[in-house]
């Protein structure tokens, strides 16, 4: 069935230039139109058969909004869109000194359950993980930018690490909230 | 143009009919239903004039339960026959409602596995069949006010609720004879009745303690659409804790006697009513000798309630800073509605103005506002809004994964995700020739298979003989608009293929439900009749009407003559026959006018598509909504 394009990839699809920095209000507005169009809720009315199309155009177009929306993933798709595989993303050699600092914050995390205010610690830890995020999105859009890939992936590995960091933070605050 | 005029003179409108849609809040403590009537919505009092219906049902009497005020006048009197906060007990397993159980003194009956039920002495009863009580007495009311049965309803459930729980809700629904268009979260409802009146945009924080849950969403509002961001919260806290905390206390002060399940529960009761007048008053007194015994007043200040409290308001603050987080908002919040009753309590109130930085609005009733957006979303569905000024995007609540090595769960699609979405992931085998690939599909955050909820199984076999992590396995995780999940495997090399639909192992099968309906109901198999031609006709109508504007817009364009003359032969084929009793005849009709129809909707979304893509600049597209 030759439906809504799907080589067009997802900056074409939202009609944006393609690049890591993004203009998000009309990343949103463009998403809000096109999901006015193809929600399967337009079609509560239709056929099961467009009711089907609808659930498949509008988790494509879910997806490709998720995927431009957050900077990890819309950095690792514009990698993928240059040709490197996965595999060679997740090659990059990291330096010493980031896999250092990794290993106390990870041990930091694993001593928190047993502090007196482990709330306040881990605030304290979730802020650090999220100002180096921010640090390596800039390092990551200056490389890209300048057509050095394999600078911008070891950057993409690098924020893997502190986003696995921050869901191990986050699913220790569940575990608080729930005691 | 023709075509609009199907009927003959002095035959049924049917299609042009507005439809009989409610929205209906199936709450811990209270109930409501809801609906549109001349563009507005509207929740339905009962011949009385109570809106709120007391989510209480006794079994005492040998004829058929009692529900809402006349059952919970009888809850201090026959303590195990009244079920009361049923909704903290829906979709869950003995061991998991043991302690609840305990707190409200009920007896949980000797099952074997699978669902709770309550001993009373209307026999074995599970939440379900008592959640289906309550249903039936929205229903008739619904019935009686708008002159019909009714089409579809949109019930609501917290957003926290799980695969379990969400089912368990829905099999209450079938068994109490409504058409179930769809499960909506409670918060995203409560922003939706907002919605229509607040402002055109902005960023809407929906905190809702009902009675027995807590849920936070927070939602961004944009001409229309509803994108939740995040939805977070508590499924084992609610108004009822505030509530027990009071009457823990009151006990302490009167000497920590030992209470007879009777006398507790109408300490609850005790306590409930100070804290509401709490809300108004700095001080309430409160008698004692009701219950104890020589007992005398207890006076509680508002002070010291806020005190007892404040680890719970707490707890709930802690779930709206996770929830913010997950919302990754670069704005402000510009809007907090307030759901629940307990919302009243000022200490409430004030800790959620302090933590958002802003007043809550409380123009709409806080025990009314889910049902009321409820009944706006089940009118829309039902498809008496073609036009549609408003779209819910929502998110799933819990994340979805499967089950890997050592027992880990791998998440598939993260909770927060909105849908629908289809999210593929490969794995591979993990020994030299393995054949079959069980597949462990679980609900949960939690890093272990056994500390999530676990949803189904299935087995792909097949595989051929190759060495260990040589097999390319795809898992697909599809989830639709209604949160319904389906997953299914393939493996590359072969083709080789297997699927399954989830139905949680706290479901009920659907012989289950069957069985149910014949004990509970004199007229079983009537009503099955009825039900099953309501739902015939309804979906007979919802294809009649939508290919009715399809047509109307672009038969001319999309169809040949031949075409759209063989369409309209079925359609007017399927219109005599809604009127008639047969349902297996609308049934085929209604299938083969379904099939009739594909290439045509194919065609008309095939060109929705090119026009939304054909790249209207946004800023036009902007004048034109505030012209």
């Amino acid at each position: 069935m030759p439906l809504l394009d799907f080589k067009r990839n997802y900056f074409q699809l939202f009609d944006l230039p393609q690049g890591f920095s993004l203009d998000q209000a009309q990343l949103g507005a463009r998403y809000r139109q096109l999901q006015m169009e193809l929600h399967p809720d337009r079609y509560a009315s239709g056929s099961a058969h467009e009711q089907r199309l609808a659930v498949q155009y509008s988790a494509l177009v879910n997806e490709a909004y998720t995927t431009l929306r957050k900077p990890l993933e819309r950095a690792l798709y514009l990698l993928a869109l240059a040709g490197m595989s996965a595999e060679s993303i997740s090659g990059q050699p990291i330096d010493g000194g980031f896999l250092i600092a990794q290993m106390e914050l990870r041990e930091k995390l694993e001593s928190m359950a047993e502090m007196v205010d482990p709330q306040t610690a881990l605030d304290h830890l979730i802020s650090e993980i999220s100002a180096d995020v921010a640090e390596l999105r800039i390092e990551y859009s200056k490389a890209y930018s300048a057509g050095e890939l394999s600078a911008a992936a070891c950057a993409c590995v690098k924020m893997q690490y502190l986003e696995k960091l921050q869901v191990e933070a986050e699913l220790l605050e569940s575990s608080l909230l729930d005691r | 143009m023709a075509l609009l005029n199907i009927a003959e003179p002095g035959q049924s409108q049917l299609p042009h009919q507005v439809k009989r849609a409610v929205g209906i809040d199936l709450g811990t403590t209270n109930s409501l239903v809801a609906t549109v009537r001349g563009g507005r919505p509207a929740v339905l009092p009962d011949t009385q004039g109570a809106v709120m219906l007391p989510s209480v049902i006794n079994y005492s009497a040998a004829d058929s339960p009692k529900v809402g005020a006349s059952a919970l006048a009888l809850a201090a009197s026959y303590p195990a026959d009244t079920l009361m906060s049923v909704k903290r007990f829906m979709g869950r397993g003995r061991d998991d409602a043991q302690e609840d159980a305990r707190r409200s003194r009920y007896h949980l009956a000797e099952c074997e596995e699978g669902m709770v039920s309550f001993l009373t002495s209307g026999g074995q009863i599970s939440p379900v069949e008592a959640s289906a009580e309550i249903l039936r007495v929205l229903r008739q009311r619904a019935v009686d006010t708008l002159g019909g049965e009714i089409d579809g309803a949109v019930i609501t459930v917290p957003a926290y609720f799980d695969e379990a729980q969400r089912q368990a809700t829905k099999d209450a629904a079938t068994l109490a004879g409504l058409p179930v268009l769809r499960l909506m979260n409670e918060p995203t409802a409560a922003a939706v009745a907002y919605g229509l009146d607040a402002a055109e945009h902005g960023v809407i924080a929906v905190y809702d303690l009902g009675g027995g849950t807590f849920d936070i969403s927070i939602l961004r509002l944009h001409k229309g659409v509803f994108e939740v961001l995040a939805t977070g919260g508590d499924t084992a806290l609610g108004g009822d804790d505030l509530d027990a905390a009071l009457a823990d206390w009151l006990l302490r002060e009167s000497g920590s006697p030992t209470l007879e399940a009777g006398d507790y529960r109408q300490l609850q009761a005790i306590a409930r009513t100070a804290k509401e007048s709490l809300s108004e008053a700095v001080t309430v007194d409160i008698d004692m000798s009701s219950i104890l015994p020589g007992g005398g007043i207890v006076r509680v200040s508002r002070e010291t309630f806020e005190e007892m409290i404040q680890p719970l308001v707490k707890r709930t603050l802690l779930s709206c800073r996770r929830c913010l987080r997950d919302a990754q908002l670069e704005e402000g919040v510009d809007n907090i509605v307030m759901v629940g009753g307990s919302t009243r309590v000022p200490l409430v109130r004030e800790a959620v103005a302090d933590f958002f930085g802003r007043s809550p609005l409380l123009d709409i009733d806080p025990d009314q506002v889910v049902a009321v957006g409820a009944a706006i979303q089940a009118d829309i569905l039902v498809g008496n809004r073609p036009e549609g000024d408003l779209l819910l995007l929502d998110v799933i609540p819990l994340s979805l994964g499967i089950e890997t090595m050592g027992g880990l769960a791998e998440k598939i699609v993260p909770r927060n995700t909105t849908i629908p979405v289809s999210r593929a992931q490969e794995f591979t085998t993990y020994k030299d020739g393995q054949s079959a690939l069980a597949v462990h599909i679980v609900q949960g955050e939690r890093e272990m298979v056994s500390d999530c909820r676990s949803l189904a199984h299935f087995e792909l076999r097949g595989i051929p003989p190759m060495v260990a992590g040589a097999a390319r396995i795809q898992v697909t995780f599809q989830v639709d608009a209604d949160g319904l999940l389906s997953v299914s495997a393939r493996e590359e090399i072969t083709g080789a293929e297997a699927s399954v639909m989830v139905k949680p192992s706290f479901g009920l099968t659907d012989d289950e439900i069957t069985g149910m309906l014949q004990a509970s109901f004199s007229h079983a198999e009537e009503d099955k009749l009825v039900r099953q031609l309501a739902e015939q006709r309804l979906a007979a109508w919802q294809l009649l009407d939508g290919l009715k504007s399809a047509l109307e817009v672009d038969g001319e364009a999309l169809l040949t003559d031949s075409e759209r003359q063989a369409l309209s032969r079925h359609m007017i084929e399927l219109q005599v026959l809604i009127d008639g009793q047969d349902v297996d005849a609308i049934r085929v009709q209604t299938e083969r006018l379904g099939r009739e129809s594909e290439a045509f909707a194919t065609r008309r979304m095939d060109k929705s598509i090119r026009e939304a893509l054909a790249g209207v600049s946004l800023d036009s597209l902007d004048d034109e909504a505030i012209q």
